[in-house]
């Protein structure tokens, strides 16, 4: 009787917990959802009110038009070719430093790992003037560069790649010595093996962050050629009108679904990666 | 004979060279660069006519009103996100710490938004505070309380955005503390059960001590990424109405192009402010953190 | 002080069940080790006590009465961790005062106790110190203090000497067996180490698979082992076993009760001999023990003395009396058993 009871309790407790977690989960899913809903309907359909929840038709039409309001092609090919870079330029420059401060003992190094850590902590928000104004002596304002080349030095990966390096046991590097191994083999074959999960986090952080950067290339852009698709659509305020919310939404979705797509795959991965950006 | 020594002293900076100029070109030079912009009028059209004009920018950015307006409405907003996010998060964490799938969805669903563009997430609140047609509204008229203008009113733009903030971060600083909450060792919870521990004082006295580190790196995140604020601002309310969601960072971003030597001086107090709660941060980090 | 009954418990994990239909009584002011291999069910059965992993069906009594509903901090029972699970956050007087302050203890009373306790555990002076400055032996008595202070009628340890180093480890085994002396209380030990159970316990219940194998004291568990599994679980090497070739039936005798030669002695002097090769030989100083090859059977010989070499064929011979047999269902059989007296005849005549 005493275990009945309690298990019925139990059961109405886990009840009252999971509708509790179901309300918490649709009020961070449900924007989303509204999103796509609106991005499908008519005009009409978005002034009614009650809203309408689910489109009778799927306009998708919207989509096209929305795309229309500008060069959106170029917008997409900028902001692949820009994160892109970045992440491989990023990481030329990150894995030799982060093994340099890693492994090797030299003078000044704790200046210049001070400097890295500097790095981290100065916002784009602080420096972007100078930037701006160096790429303009550079005569660079009117190419992707000054959307790329700033972010070279990945002051964060370089601290990660850092800690990851540093706890690859000092044996494994002097057994591989032991075998002849080249410092640029040892790199090769041991150390980068090794920080895969270092260097995955990194990359899905990069990715995820520059492909969403929306001040930064708002700063450093004056001409539609350069723009990435962040900035493509914002705009689209300003060139659909302030209420046309259903071409607006159509745009939203196609800036997105990528991100969402890769996170439905990877979800797991990119929240490890996030978190654990965090807590290093 | 004497080439490998060489070589092998060289070799570090060699690899962290590339590391460093970048660092050097893009963070150092810029900082020093901002500082003397900060004392010059500086002529966009021709750089020989720029002058020196010592402490006038600063003098200027400390009499005018607009600026303690942006300060203050930063500091306001540092404030609301920082209190909400901190609160929401730990509620969050505790409730979905135990590992379950259910829970990983519910996580996963609670940080979609962290990964999703400022510029979808701005867009789709501002699509969602319509103050006729937008869901909210909505929402409230059903529950038969009264609808807000949300971001078009000068009184409740700045809880609006705020509401923007913390419901895309949330997500991010909640894993952050379950990621510390698992941390935990099981067993300190049963020797706690067997000292007749009451729920409240387990969370008060076990909990909330072992994961402060975590939380205190939280806040000075929070705190330095919300004075920082800019995108939601731009997108949703372009620093209105009247001013009331004009924060430091869309200030100097106002003065970018018309006063650069003004905006510059602008930057470097803002700078000095993230400086000194990253100094605080580590000062205490250091006293704080020698426990296990 | 009391005595702990199990009845009729059942324990699942995850549909698994880990514990079936258990009953045991662990006797009041006993010190009682529960030791097996790793995953027998000894620390679950331990949890239950405490009431942190409660059991899925039956019910276990603290002093007769069932505690299934009642919370781990009102049984009177306390609990030494493996990993000593001290309050990190907090000194050596707050981890100790915790259980006290929950409980109600006036200020006055709990100031007096904790200067008591850290008197007998030696942590007087580490009193304001926090955990992370302490060493892994002060941690382990800040454990023990902290157990000590609630002044339980039933103190549980879960394999709380594990992570010591071997000579501290056998410092504090005397240490435990004093205060369980002094106390009087309950003592249930958990431990895969039989060496510990050995030393220490009044009672050994001998668990494997969720079963108990036995349940007795020290003497009685080494020279009666009521089946295989305990015979070669129990002693340092185990029991020698060998295949009797009928009835799936085994012989045994113990490391130490094996008598080397070089001749093959008088014929009736002991009752099974076999010739055979020593494989192996370890000098542990006091004793020597030899591994031995003898056909497919290979046996382990303790012996006082360290006269043979590697490579030394040698005759073995073991005394009737020291001989075990076991049945085709691996239980052992007594002496009086007919088949006992069969089955020592069988021996003598092998070759």
């Amino acid at each position: 009787m005493n275990t009945l009871d309690s298990s019925y309790f139990n059961w109405l407790k886990s009840a009252v917990g999971i509708a509790f977690k179901i309300v918490i989960l649709a009020v961070f899913i449900f924007p989303f959802l509204w999103m796509i809903s609106t991005s499908l309907q008519t005009f009409r359909e978005t002034l009614a009110f009650p809203p309408t929840w689910i489109p009778a038709v799927p306009q998708w039409g919207n989509f096209a038009e929305a795309m229309r309001a500008g060069p959106f092609l170029t917008y997409a090919k900028n902001s692949l070719i820009i994160t892109v870079s970045i992440i491989v330029i990023q990481f030329a420059v990150m894995i030799p430093a982060a093994y340099a401060f890693a492994k090797y003992r030299f003078a000044l190094k704790n200046v210049l790992f001070g400097l890295v850590l500097l790095a981290f902590m100065i916002p784009g928000q602080i420096t972007f003037i100078p930037v701006y104004l160096m790429m303009a002596d550079m005569d660079l304002i009117h190419t992707l560069w000054p959307q790329i080349i700033p972010f070279m030095s990945n002051a964060f990966g370089i601290f990660l790649l850092r800690q990851y390096f540093m706890q690859i046991p000092e044996e494994i590097i002097e057994a591989a010595r032991l075998d002849n191994a080249g410092e640029w083999k040892l790199v090769r074959k041991i150390m980068i093996p090794m920080a895969k999960p270092a260097l995955a986090t990194i990359a899905l952080f990069s990715f995820v962050s520059h492909w969403n950067e929306y001040f930064w290339p708002l700063v450093m852009t004056n001409s539609a050629s350069i723009r990435p698709l962040t900035l493509g659509i914002s705009m689209l305020r300003e060139t659909e009108g302030i209420s046309n919310w259903h071409i607006i939404m159509a745009g939203n979705v196609v800036l997105v679904i990528p991100i969402l797509i890769v996170y439905l795959f990877c979800s797991k991965q990119i929240v490890k990666a996030f978190v654990y950006s965090g807590i290093k | 004979m004497n080439r490998k020594p060489i070589w092998e002293a060289l070799r570090p900076y060699v690899l962290i060279a590339p590391a460093m100029a970048g660092i050097g070109m893009f963070v150092v030079y810029p900082v020093i660069y901002l500082v003397y912009l900060s004392f010059h009028k500086y002529n966009l059209m021709n750089k020989a006519k720029s002058k020196f004009i010592g402490w006038d920018n600063f003098t200027q950015l400390l009499t005018r009103g607009d600026f303690y307006k942006a300060l203050g409405n930063t500091a306001v907003y540092t404030l609301g996100v920082v209190v909400l996010t901190m609160l929401l998060s730990l509620l969050i964490a505790v409730w979905l710490n135990k590992k379950t799938r259910f829970n990983a969805v519910v996580q996963a669903g609670i940080f979609t938004p962290h990964i999703v563009s400022i510029v979808s997430v701005a867009f789709v609140w501002m699509w969602l505070m319509e103050p006729d047609q937008g869901v909210l509204n909505f929402v409230l008229r059903s529950l038969g309380i009264p609808a807000s203008d949300w971001l078009q009113s000068s009184k409740t733009a700045m809880i609006s955005v705020i509401i923007v903030s913390v419901w895309q971060s949330i997500g991010y600083y909640a894993l952050i503390i379950v990621a510390a909450l698992q941390s935990i060792s099981p067993s300190i919870y049963e020797a706690a059960a067997l000292d007749n521990a009451s729920r409240f004082k387990v969370f008060t006295k076990i909990t909330l001590p072992l994961i402060s580190p975590q939380l205190f790196f939280i806040l000075i995140i929070m705190t330095i990424g919300s004075f920082k604020v800019f995108d939601t601002v731009k997108i949703m309310t372009g620093g209105g109405p009247n001013g009331a969601t004009d924060t430091l960072v869309y200030y100097i971003y106002g003065f970018r192009t018309t006063n650069i030597g003004y905006s510059a001086a602008t930057s470097v107090v803002l700078m000095l402010i993230i400086g000194l709660l990253t100094f605080v941060y580590f000062r205490l980090l250091a006293r704080k953190v020698h426990y296990q | 002080m009391a005595s702990i009954q199990f009845v009729d418990v059942s324990k699942t994990f995850d549909k698994q069940a880990v514990i079936r239909d258990l009953n045991l009584t662990i006797e009041d002011g006993k010190f009682t080790v529960l030791v097996g291999p790793s995953g027998c069910g000894k620390t679950t059965l331990l949890r239950m006590i405490a009431g942190i992993g409660p059991h899925t069906s039956g019910r276990v009594l603290i002093d007769g009465k069932d505690v299934s509903r009642i919370p781990p901090g009102q049984r009177g029972v306390a609990m030494v961790f493996q990993n000593y699970a001290i309050y990190p956050t907090m000194s050596v007087r707050e981890n100790i005062e915790f259980g006290l302050k929950n409980n109600k203890v006036p200020k006055a009373e709990r100031k007096r106790l904790i200067e008591s306790i850290c008197e007998t555990v030696g942590l007087a002076e580490y009193l304001d110190r926090k955990p992370s400055d302490l060493s892994g032996g002060q941690r382990q008595r800040v454990a023990l203090a902290r157990a000590m202070v609630k002044k339980p009628s039933v103190f549980l340890m879960d394999e709380p000497l594990s992570n010591l180093d071997a000579k501290l480890r056998v410092q504090m085994r005397i240490e435990l067996i004093e205060l369980h002396k002094k106390l009087g209380t309950t003592f249930v030990y958990v431990t895969h180490d039989q060496v510990e159970a050995m030393s220490m316990a009044d009672t050994i219940v001998l668990m494997n698979k969720g079963e108990i194998q036995q349940e007795a004291a020290p003497e009685a568990i080494y020279h009666q082992p009521n089946n295989l599994f305990t015979a070669q679980f129990i002693g340092v090497p185990p029991m020698n076993i060998g295949e009797l070739g009928t009835e799936g039936a085994r012989f045994g005798f113990r490391p130490e009760h094996a008598v080397l030669s070089r001749q093959l002695p008088p014929e009736s002097a002991l009752h099974y001999q076999t010739r055979g090769t020593i494989i192996t030989r370890e000098m542990l100083g006091s004793e020597t023990i030899y591994q031995i090859r003898s056909g497919s059977d290979s046996f382990m010989v303790k012996s006082a003395e360290d006269l043979y070499r590697v490579d030394e064929e040698v005759f073995l011979g073991v005394d009737a009396s020291k001989l075990h047999f076991f049945g085709g269902d691996e239980r052992r059989l007594e002496s009086s058993d007919p088949r006992a007296a069969g089955y020592l005849e069988l021996l003598r005549r092998r070759p």
